[in-house]
């Protein structure tokens, strides 16, 4: 027994090493995180270089407008990604000559001193007018919400000289802002929440993707292993279930690294506050993984490499070459396409009997377990209790799958049909 | 003394073909023993059958004179018919990981593997992936391959189909050396012209059966010991009528005859009767062709 573990610890160490020095398996493996960092940092970059600051001149002629408006700048606090620029406001008393007032505002808006300047005045006012002045006018949102104060200021200023107390304004015309709801077929949540969802998904089609890859990886390891006849030399030395153990082994080690460092970087980069002080943008509120949700999601990887790699294997080593194999090769990839079909109840009730019951389910558990983490941290012994029964469903596939494999291996010529491959089983 | 190898009674059947059919043979040590028959006869089950990658329906694989252990693989280099390395993997590495998979610690596979780089002139190469080399060049790493665990027994099923000529030489210049050294040579072979100058014992195989099993010399002495090979000039028609002889192959043109004695009668007498007629210039016992004896104890088998 002993000399079976370290002939399948040769094997292993041979197919981790193959792949994990080629080029390929690492360009794969960072193009990910670098695709991520990416997503997650490209808008938070937008975001906070939007935030521009406006240089704005504004020449009172009331003497009080133009003091209100500033304070009332100073207090609002728009929402960050918004697109509306914090105004830097200078109040400046009109001169004697305004006409050469004027031309030396414009000519600092033309050195760009300044970004615009407005012209506060009884006349102006009456008519309901308010000049501004600017390089560029196509800041709709940052001019509306100027309008929007100036409008304020002055509404408040002739209420006052209508006779009513300040204070008394300020309450009845008190500013009332949205907070946004969404209402959709799978119920209201706060937009917020919606972000994880995204992330349940995302961690779903990941999953699917990578475990279809790496199956594949072992399928052709297989068949390469036959074709170039090398299959009859190495199990002259180990036993096929050996060989076979030691393929899942050294593949789902290289398998294990990729998708670590993926989860790492899932980790780091939605940890709350990092992107957003590098970016030095407001906090985004972005969905984030924990370490221990990232670790089970590793856990539940691994466990459903084997699951299906298993009978990838299996596959493999009953056919010849890769076109043969196809045929039959839809049955591992059905069962990772499986648990797409209880994506949705999933997701909508994490916690529903659906949900529970199929996140034990060995064939659909590898999946639909991480996606139920992803979304909402099921109760721990559930967690636990979907790890033993997978595990031990892991054993039985490997045993199963091994007993096909040792036939296969050595069987060159006509391609079996699925019930031969039934028939290997019962070979001793 | 226990051979190191023996074969008892091995039977495997697939469905309803036998294709080995209750073997029995022992394999003395220090000797190169070869495994002969046509294709289809079951020397590769049984070579097979001998590295456990089949396991036989009854019978057993002795080593030491007890059943074959996994361990003692580790002690037998083998090298199948359907040969392959892996193309994507370096040849310095390739050859340190058969070692490795035949029971050498890794350091030690290392250095024999650039020593054996080294020997087969591919020490330039060792870096180099296996698809990059030449069919020549692989085949060299093959042999290396096999023997790089520096095994007691060899194991080798025909190891000289798909050679190139330079390989097959060094090959049998390897497996002379590994003679010499008291280690012990099993091969198979379909072709025995191969057989008849290498081996010192053989075991002809037909339809799963050993239909002749024991030392090359000895089989030779008792399967054709009464052929004659005549060289003369005259009437060499006449030789089929002279007592004694009871068939006559004649090349007239080459002056040349084989005659076939019956049993008991003495070579002497015959002579005496050929140079009465015939300028004899030569006449000698010949041994019989490995592939005439094969063909006579097939047919006898019926």
């Amino acid at each position: 027994m002993k000399g079976s573990l370290n002939k399948t610890f040769i094997l292993a160490k041979r197919e981790f090493f193959v792949r994990i020095r080629s080029k390929g398996f690492w360009i794969g493996t960072l193009i990910l995180p670098l695709f991520m960092a990416v997503l997650f940092a490209v808008p938070a970059l937008i975001f906070s270089s939007s935030t521009s600051q406006l240089d704005l001149v504004m020449v009172d002629a009331t003497g009080r407008v133009g003091e209100a408006v500033a304070a009332r700048m100073a207090e609002r606090r728009d929402d960050p990604g918004s697109r509306i620029a914090q105004f830097s406001i200078d109040v400046v008393a009109p001169a004697a000559d305004r006409q050469r007032q004027r031309d030396e505002l414009d000519e600092r808006l033309l050195g760009e001193e300044i970004d615009a300047w407005v012209w506060l005045d009884r006349a102006g006012l009456e008519n309901d007018r308010v000049e501004y002045r600017a390089r560029s006018v196509s800041n709709t949102f940052s001019q509306d919400k100027l309008e929007d104060e100036i409008s304020a200021a002055v509404r408040e200023m002739r209420l006052t000289e209508a006779g009513y107390d300040p204070q008394e304004i300020r309450d009845l015309i008190g500013r009332v802002r949205l907070s946004t709801v969404r209402v959709s077929a799978e119920g209201s949540r706060e937009e917020a929440g919606e972000a994880g969802f995204i992330l349940a998904y995302g961690l779903f089609f990941l999953l699917y993707m990578v475990l279809l890859l790496w199956g594949q990886q072992v399928l052709q390891g297989v068949l390469e292993e036959k074709s170039s006849r090398v299959v009859e030399i190495v199990v002259s030395a180990a036993r096929p279930f050996d060989l076979m153990l030691g393929k899942l082994l050294g593949i789902g080690a290289a398998a294990l690294t990729q998708f670590s460092i993926w989860m790492v970087t899932l980790v780091v980069l939605t940890a709350p506050g990092l992107i957003s002080s590098l970016a030095s943008a407001p906090d985004l509120n972005l969905p984030s993984i924990s370490a221990a949700q990232a670790l089970f999601v590793v856990v539940f990887f691994l466990l459903g490499f084997f699951v299906y790699s298993s009978m990838y294997a299996a596959v493999g080593s009953a056919f010849n070459n890769l076109q043969e194999a196809q045929q039959l090769s839809f049955v591992p990839t059905a069962a990772i396409i499986l648990p797409m079909f209880f994506l949705l109840p999933v997701i909508n009730d994490s916690n529903g009997t659906l949900a529970v019951i199929t996140s034990m389910v060995p064939f659909l558990s590898p999946i639909l377990m991480p996606l139920r983490i992803a979304v909402l941290t099921p109760p721990l012994w559930q967690v636990l209790l979907s790890i033993v029964i997978t595990a031990a469903f892991v054993l039985l596939m490997v045993w199963v799958c091994a007993r096909i494999y040792r036939t296969g291996i050595l069987m060159y010529g006509k391609k079996p049909t699925f019930k031969e491959l039934i028939k290997w089983l019962s070979y001793s | 003394m226990t051979p190191r190898l023996e074969l008892v009674d091995l039977r495997k059947s697939y469905g309803d073909f036998v294709a080995v059919d209750g073997i029995s043979l022992a394999v003395p040590d220090g000797t190169v023993y070869g495994l002969l028959g046509p294709n289809g006869a079951g020397k590769t089950t049984t070579l097979r059958m001998i590295m456990d990658i089949i396991a036989p329906d009854t019978g057993q694989v002795l080593f030491d004179g007890r059943p074959r252990r996994r361990d003692d693989l580790e002690k037998i280099g083998y090298l199948p018919e359907e040969r392959g390395l892996y193309r994507k993997m370096s040849v310095k590495d390739q050859l340190a990981f058969l070692g490795e998979l035949r029971g050498l610690p890794r350091p030690v596979a290392k250095e024999r593997a650039a020593a054996w780089l080294d020997r087969v002139d591919l020490a330039d190469r060792s870096e180099r992936k296996v698809e990059e080399l030449s069919k020549g060049q692989q085949q060299k790493i093959q042999i290396a391959g096999t023997l790089i665990h520096e095994p007691e027994v060899v194991i080798l099923d025909e190891p000289f189909s798909g050679l190139d000529p330079i390989n097959q030489g060094l090959f049998k210049d390897l497996l002379s050396e590994y003679k010499g050294e008291g280690r012990t040579i099993v091969f198979s072979t379909h072709i025995m012209e191969q057989a008849d100058k290498l081996c010192d014992h053989i075991c002809l195989i037909s339809k799963g059966r050993a239909v002749l099993v024991g030392e090359l010399a000895a089989i030779k002495r008792r399967e054709g010991g009464n052929a004659y090979r005549l060289t003369a000039e005259g009437d060499l028609g006449r030789c089929a009528e002279v007592e004694g002889v009871t068939e006559a192959v004649v090349d007239e043109e080459g002056g040349t005859a084989r005659l076939f004695l019956a049993d008991g009668v003495d070579a002497a007498a015959v002579l005496t009767r050929l140079v009465s007629f015939l300028a004899v210039r030569d006449f000698r016992n010949q041994e019989p062709e490995l592939e005439e004896i094969f063909v006579k104890v097939v047919n006898d088998e019926g």
